[in-house]
């Protein structure tokens, strides 16, 4: 009997430490916190923490940014999350995201998404026409994937210069070349789109922003039987690793010499000198490679919702936006001639405007579930 | 002079009879095992390490500064510390004494509820945290201290639950009788016999849930962010999706390193066989 | 007697707490995804999830391919464990110490520093590969790196599982007494005869635990596959993350996660028949 006792006044000490510390740690939601969400490559989320958020803070003393790097689990849980507290009306704690809704059909549909407009956010109007890609996010740097390769290994004369030309030189030098999972990163999946473009014309005006299910029921599979073609010569015998930094990290140890980059993580990488310094860079001269702009996104329930767009307005401030190039070698979402004229200067040999924009959305699952039954398992996809 | 050299030799040769499986298993353990490790605290030390070379032809402490530097591993640090122990002793709390009734007293459905504790461990975890999550916005959990420490208790109940239960059945009931006998109290003989008799598989089972409390990730994630975030879930982007791999190398090293002092603990405890027993063998 | 209604109850009492978290943050969310994935999309039951998960070649081979992955990885472990504490449990030296030693240090690793690590040592040009160079140029050649393929899971599961497979193991085998291995010396047994008609039948209990909770724990593993694994076949678990993230499916990866959570349930009840069956037999 006594033991009982003694168990049932352990068990109620439990429930009192319990009850104990979920009331001494009642999170009051500040209404002027700004909750942000990316799940980006550590360039980013690190630029985005050491730079941008201190810059912002620094001009609206009144807003605080809580940063929240959610690589680990990725956006899609944090999405439902915001679904979920949507329909229970209850605060998300979500203010932005930096993630491009259409990728997320569901939480469209749901209606998820606050559509900003230039009365609420005036540095909107700034936004050049080609970042203008969907009325559900506004875009705030454009980047572009670029082929990278090691010039102590690949001799000038033999450097591609078209799609064409690589695909023979892959062919020529098997184990060579690299590109990465084309859901796990947009240097791989820019690689697999540019392969689209190939095999549909070279015109990006062909892929309209609306989804037109005929284009990918042409197209895709002409694409997939380019990319099958190489596969035999992609590195160990097609081994495509899970994401943009593994196959950078491939390209620094020298087990490959010409891989598919996005350009500001293979500019950064060459300065701080984690990639030889004999890397070099190229796009193609026919049609480069598809770059794409990166979207800040609001979920209309956000608590905060004004902090949000002070956010995104001063993100497409001229000043915010000379950090986007500066910083990270990216493309400013705005007009280069809004930027510094000693920025446009220093920066001129980047400044292109032939980069084409995958339309994105509907056109990637289709996309990357074809190359994973086809190209990756190397299956026919006409059996 | 030779037949000394003879017996030395006639005896190492005997101890590579009977020890020679042993050496050969060492030797592939070292390579299999430690090695892998070494290579993250080569990493760890480097500036520049390219193949072919063994170790790193230029070393330093750059990246380290750097790396620990870092404000939002400063900021989640304490939170990771006080969760992990909030977590543990909240689960020696409301486990030890379930524990103690599954070895000690007999219901229905003792074994049924007994086992519902492995299967939490076999449901796909993200989707069911999204579904956590879900509930948890009802009761004002996410994004909370209280609400991290319930989802992370989940992950301890099996261990916590198990071991102590095999360690209770294991003390013998006449030790506890004989006490009882002589006029101590129930509560004395708890304290001053069984207690003791359980301490060790007790202590074996905390020290892996604090272990594996602090590398938890996913919940922490989907129920903490924003406002609670701790070192895995900042270290995770850190360690693979990095093309500096010092970086993660470091934060491996940083982490691995109180592992390593509880492992020498816990090397005497596990050789003990209370982790086993709780998983009944 | 009072006492009677309240020692009843106690033990009941006892357990609520673990028990409420159990069924009303497991149990019960895996129950709603369940009835979800066994409902139609005109909201009656159907099996037609399912059907669509069997009739779709790359579940299929997904699911075929996290059972391949799954029984060499326990084959695997099994060749290194069962040996390794066969040997733990005769010796006393201090090379068996260090060898316990280092094989207990995965317990202590987290997930993600093991990826890293094994990543780092087994890739092409890691540590490995540059100390067989450096042996032999030629050799190095030949190596094969197990880096993004189905050899890269194998050998991440097998590393992650020897510390609890050799404690499990080892604790069988301490079962052994050393007096019945010692009169069957007397009587002339050989060292084999021993070997299969007193250990291995004495150990078969400890391993069968061993296989079915590492079954259960490398069956539904993610982030081992997802590091480094291959890209295509996919284990059961990268798919699901694939399905859910990126085909933004959540019921196809609901299905998927119920199928595992069923196979993982059936091995989980091979485990509970070996524990239960045998623990009455022993008291």
């Amino acid at each position: 009997m006594r033991t009982s006792k003694f168990v049932l006044r352990l068990a109620l000490l439990g429930v009192v430490v319990m009850l104990a510390l979920g009331i001494s740690v009642v999170s009051a939601q500040e209404p002027s916190i700004i909750n942000l969400y990316s799940s980006g490559d550590t360039n980013i989320t690190d630029w985005l923490q050491n730079i941008i958020i201190p810059a912002f803070e620094a001009e609206y003393p009144q807003y605080k940014v809580q940063f929240t790097n959610s690589r680990a689990a990725g956006d899609e849980p944090i999405i439902d999350r915001a679904m979920a507290a949507l329909q229970t009306d209850d605060d998300p704690q979500v203010e932005v995201m930096d993630i491009d809704p259409r990728g997320f059909g569901a939480s469209v549909e749901a209606g998820l998404w606050y559509e900003p407009t230039v009365e609420e956010i005036p540095n909107l109007a700034n936004v050049i026409e080609a970042a203008q890609v969907t009325p559900l996010a506004a875009s705030y740097r454009g980047s572009q994937v670029l082929i990278a390769y090691n010039s102590e290994v690949v001799a000038e004369e033999d450097v591609p210069t078209t799609f064409a030309e690589l695909i023979e030189w892959i062919k020529a030098n098997p184990g060579q070349f690299v590109y990465c999972r084309p859901d796990r990163g947009g240097s791989g999946g820019n690689f697999v789109r540019r392969a689209v473009y190939e095999v549909s014309g070279m015109d990006p005006a062909v892929w309209t922003p609306e989804f037109n299910q005929e284009l990918v029921d042409e197209f895709y599979p002409q694409a997939m039987a380019l990319l099958q073609e190489i596969h035999p010569f992609i590195y160990d015998d097609g081994a495509y690793p899970a994401g943009n930094n593994p196959v950078l990290e491939l390209f620094a140890s020298g087990e490959v010499s010409m891989i598919s980059a996005w350009s500001d993580q293979a500019i950064q990488g060459i300065d701080r000198g984690f990639l030889p310094e004999t890397t070099k860079l190229l796009q193609f001269t026919d049609l480069p490679m598809p770059g794409g702009y990166t979207m800040l996104a609001i979920p209309k329930n956000a608590a905060n919702l004004k902090g949000a767009q002070d956010f995104v307005n001063w993100f497409l401030s001229p000043e915010a936006q000379a950090l986007v190039v500066e910083v990270i070698g990216g493309f400013p979402a705005i007009a280069w001639d809004q930027l510094t004229p000693e920025l446009q200067e220093r920066f001129n040999s980047v400044i292109t405007d032939n980069v084409p924009t995958w339309p994105g959305g509907d056109y990637n699952p289709p996309l990357t579930e074809l190359w994973y039954e086809t190209v990756a398992t190397n299956i026919d996809p006409n059996s | 002079m030779t037949t000394l050299t003879l017996s030395m030799r006639d005896r190492l040769k005997r101890y590579a009879a009977r020890e020679g499986f042993g050496l050969f298993a060492l030797i592939f353990l070292i390579i299999f095992i430690v090695l892998p490790i070494l290579t993250v605290l080569l990493w760890g030390f480097a500036i520049r390490w390219r193949f072919p070379a063994v170790i790193p032809t230029e070393w330093g402490f750059d990246f380290w500064q750097e790396t620990l530097s870092r404000a939002d591993l400063r900021r989640a640090f304490p939170n990771s510390i006080v969760l992990s122990i909030s977590v543990t002793l909240l689960s020696m709390v409301i486990c030890l004494p379930a524990s103690y009734a599954f070895a000690r007293m007999n219901f229905r459905g003792k074994q049924f509820f007994l086992l519902s504790f492995l299967f939490t461990n076999a449901f796909p975890r993200l989707g069911l945290y999204v579904a956590i999550a879900i509930i948890f916005f009802r009761l004002g959990l996410v994004g909370t201290f209280a609400g991290v420490v319930i989802v992370q208790l989940l992950n301890t109940l099996l261990l916590m639950i198990w071991i102590p239960t095999a360690a209770f059945q294991g003390v013998e009931r006449s030790l506890e009788e004989a006490a009882l006998d002589v006029g101590a109290s129930r509560l004395r003989v708890f304290m001053q016999i069984t207690l003791p008799l359980v301490f060790p598989a007790v202590f074996a089972a905390v020290l892996l849930t604090f272990v594996n409390t602090f590398y938890e990730t996913y919940g922490a994630l989907l129920i903490g962010a924003p406002n609670v975030l701790t070192i895995p879930v900042i270290m995770f982007p850190l360690i693979n999706n990095q093309p500096i791999p010092q970086y993660g190398a470091i934060l491996s090293l940083v982490l691995f390193a109180p592992s390593v002092v509880l492992l020498l603990f816990a090397n005497r405890l596990l050789r003990g066989g209370y982790l086993t027993a709780g998983f009944g063998v | 007697m009072v006492a009677r209604s309240t020692r009843s109850l106690l033990p009941y009492i006892l357990i609520t707490p673990p028990i409420i978290l159990v069924f009303g943050l497991i149990f019960f969310p895996a129950a709603q995804s369940f009835v979800r994935t066994l409902t139609g999309v005109d909201g009656s039951f159907s099996f037609e999830r399912y059907l669509e998960f069997m009739n779709d070649r790359s579940s299929v081979t997904s699911l075929i391919f996290t059972f391949q992955v799954t029984f060499l990885s326990l084959i695997g472990l099994f060749a290194i464990c069962y040996p390794l504490a066969l040997y733990l449990r005769f010796s006393n030296s201090r090379v068996a110490y260090w060898a316990q030693m280092v094989a207990l240090l995965p317990l202590f690793v987290p997930g993600i520093m093991s990826a890293y690590a094994l990543i780092r040592f087994f890739r092409g040009r890691g540590l490995l590969e540059t100390i067989i160079y450096q042996l032999s140029p030629v050799l190095s050649e030949t190596y094969y790196s197990p880096y993004v393929k189905p050899e890269g899971i194998i050998i991440g599961s097998i590393w992650e599982s020897i510390p609890f497979t050799v404690l499990v193991l080892l604790a069988g085998l301490r079962q052994v007494e050393s007096g019945l291995i010692e009169s069957a010396q007397d009587v002339g047994a050989s060292r084999w005869t021993i070997f299969f008609q007193i250990i291995l039948p004495l150990t078969r209990r400890a391993a069968l635990i061993a296989f079915c909770l590492n079954f259960i724990a490398i069956f539904g593993s993610y982030t081992i596959p997802y590091l480094l694994g291959p890209a295509a076949p996919q284990t059961l678990g990268v798919l699901m993350q694939r399905t859910y993230q990126e085909y933004a499916q959540p019921l196809q990866a609901e299905t998927q996660a119920v199928i595992t959570f069923a196979v993982c349930a059936l091995v989980g009840l091979l485990y509970v028949r070996t524990v239960s069956s045998q623990r009455t037999g022993r008291n």
